[in-house]
């Protein structure tokens, strides 16, 4: 009864479209009242929901990565990797597939990396006569691998709410799935460009490969930092993030010149309002987890979804269909806030990797961010496009098929994930 | 509902809210004091590490303050794709309510954090770490959820003006 309160409210509220936030706090609220706890309960557990160390990596991760977007860097990757793959039909598509893919070793936000390769390429694939449908629908699609790429702000979340899973152990198992889901995408995306044609009367000079491979190199080297500073164990990965800043505000303002002090503020300002929304959506999703966990109820409903399904694999299809239909509403943040609670019991009964799940999970919310009819990527690349969403639905199938082959592959082989942070030390 | 919508007014930059401008000062001092920290650790072998104790209560005083502006703009992260398929009365309704149920929630939180606040005022609490009175930490979170409040109401009562 009480259990089905805390879900019930909290789903109504969501429907109703009412702030995430909220729909926590009151679905908690109500519960704890019925229980007849003290209510002091809700300010101490978003207290201790908020005030934890690794969770300082979020602005910062968060930060690094808004100035490396402003600060230029995606143009200069774009030249050179144009560089490297030349221009032909269908190549623009490739460069966005791997633009895309080096970016993410830079921010960790999906939405935020389609963005800024949107911002630089959408011009020029449309000029060469790609379809702005297929332009949006691609980059949002490569785009959206930036939170499976290490580093990645979900991995951070994941490593708070499931302990037994470390930051560096889960960035490692997310390299290989992560460029195996974006390489999976350059299928369809050849396959596509070549039967139409796009691209194919167009002639430009090709970029110099050396002098646009030193423009770019200041690019280059943050992914090389932070993971390598990482895996070298020097920095925790809040330390990580940080250097990345002063490393990110360093290519920005002095190498670059692309960011002034006051765009430095404004930087600080949106990077501070958006990791507050996800810092208070943690501190009030704690309560709903304590709430949930003291009350038992989501043991109980753990016990009851695994005694509902006789086999593993029944199991694990169900639970990437309730992720993908999920994702299409919800970042992966707030996903793995509300539903980790529930699934890490399920996964423990299973006898999964906790490090692997996380993979699994983060890839299959990664889907969920370009699949129709709600994809928060496909809606920013649409609107930077200047295009309805539905313009992108046609093409946009071929690329959920195929990073769900991606994702299919990462579960049969689960070695993809799971042998570079074994090989490591990390499990 | 999307986490990025900060991104796309960044060409008509409105001015700034109080709580905006703080949220920037309290992002710069938290990237202040951790790579502080980094810098110390390996150039001193000396470590800071106490000072923790302070970037994560930033955190707490980061999260209120940047939300205001997030909720009173709607920038939090909410799904609006059933809502939208409302008839508009409905949706305004709706709409009403949520701004509503959001301000409630954060008064109670503003109560309830109070009363927090204030038993460890009474009975004399520390800090793990530095060994400061800990509503020094605590007192942010009501203070700021009125602060929220507030401009949730202002912002409200400003767009039915």
């Amino acid at each position: 009864m009480i259990g089905s309160v805390l879900i019930g409210l909290f789903l109504l509220a969501l429907v109703a479209g009412m702030p995430l936030a909220t729909g926590l706090g009151v679905a908690s609220i109500a519960v704890l009242a019925m229980a007849g706890f003290d209510q002091l309960a809700v300010p101490t557990n978003i207290y201790a929901g908020i005030a934890k160390y690794p969770l300082l990596a979020i602005p910062m991760f968060i930060l690094a990565g808004m100035i490396f977007e402003r600060s230029g860097v995606a143009i200069r990757l774009v030249r050179f990797v144009t560089a490297m793959v030349g221009e032909w039909t269908g190549s623009l598509a490739v460069v966005a597939v791997l633009v895309s893919m080096l970016l993410g070793g830079i921010s960790g936000s999906g939405p935020a990396d389609a963005a800024a390769v949107a911002a630089v390429m959408l011009p020029s694939m449309i000029a060469r006569g790609y379809p702005k449908g297929f332009s949006a629908g691609l980059i949002a699609a490569s785009g959206s691998t930036a939170i499976v790429i290490p580093p990645s702000v979900a991995f951070i979340v994941y490593s708070v709410m499931v302990p037994a899973a470390t930051v560096p152990a889960l960035f490692a198992a997310g390299l290989f799935p992560g460029m195996v889901a974006a390489l999976c995408l350059l299928v369809p995306a050849i396959v596509i460009s070549r039967k139409y044609g796009f691209g194919r009367d167009y002639k430009a000079e090709r970029p110099p490969l050396g002098k646009s491979f030193i423009d770019a190199i200041w690019g280059l080297l943050a992914p090389v930092i932070i993971l390598g500073g990482l895996r070298t164990g020097i920095f925790t990965p809040t330390e990580a993030a940080v250097v990345a800043v002063a490393y990110g505000i360093f290519v920005g303002m002095v190498v670059y010149r692309s960011i002034s002090f006051r765009g430095l503020f404004r930087v600080l300002v949106e990077a501070g309002e958006l990791s507050a929304v996800v810092l208070m959506i943690i501190g009030i999703a704690s309560v709903f987890a304590w709430a949930g966990n003291t009350l038992g109820i989501f043991d109980a409903a753990a016990k009851a979804l695994v005694g509902l399904h006789s086999s593993e694999w029944l199991m694990l299809l169900s639970i990437n269909l309730l992720l993908l239909a999920a994702g299409m509403f919800l970042d992966a943040i707030s996903i793995f806030l509300i539903l980790l609670p529930l699934l890490v019991p399920i996964a423990i009964a299973m006898g999964w990797d906790l490090v692997w799940f996380g993979v699994m999970m983060t890839i299959n919310l990664a889907i969920g961010q370009f699949t129709p009819p709600m994809a928060i990527s496909l809606m920013i690349t649409s609107r930077i496009a200047g295009i309805g969403m539905e313009e992108t639905f046609k093409w946009v199938v071929w690329l959920v098929l195929a990073m769900g082959a991606g994702l299919a592959l990462m579960i049969v082989f689960p070695q993809l994930a799971l042998w570079l942070p074994g090989r490591l030390g990390y499990l | 509902m999307t986490t990025e919508s900060p991104l796309h007014d960044a060409e008509t930059p409105a001015p700034y809210t109080i709580e905006q401008i703080l949220s920037g000062i309290v992002m710069g001092l938290i990237v202040l004091i951790t790579f502080g920290n980094v810098l110390a650790r390996y150039f001193t072998s000396q470590s800071f590490a106490a000072t923790e104790e302070f970037s994560i209560a930033l955190l707490i005083v980061l999260s209120f303050l940047g939300s205001s502006a997030a909720f009173a703009f709607d920038r939090h992260i909410r799904v609006d794709f059933f809502v939208r398929k409302l008839p508009p009365g409905l949706h305004a309704f709706i709409d009403w309510l949520s701004f509503a149920v959001t301000a409630s929630l954060f008064a109670f939180i503003a109560f309830y954090a109070g009363k927090l606040t204030w038993d460890q005022y009474r009975f004399e609490e520390t800090s793990p770490a530095l060994g400061v009175p800990q509503w020094w930490y605590t007192v942010w979170m009501p203070v700021l959820a009125v602060a929220l409040v507030l401009r949730l109401v202002i912002t409200r009562m400003r767009r039915r003006a």
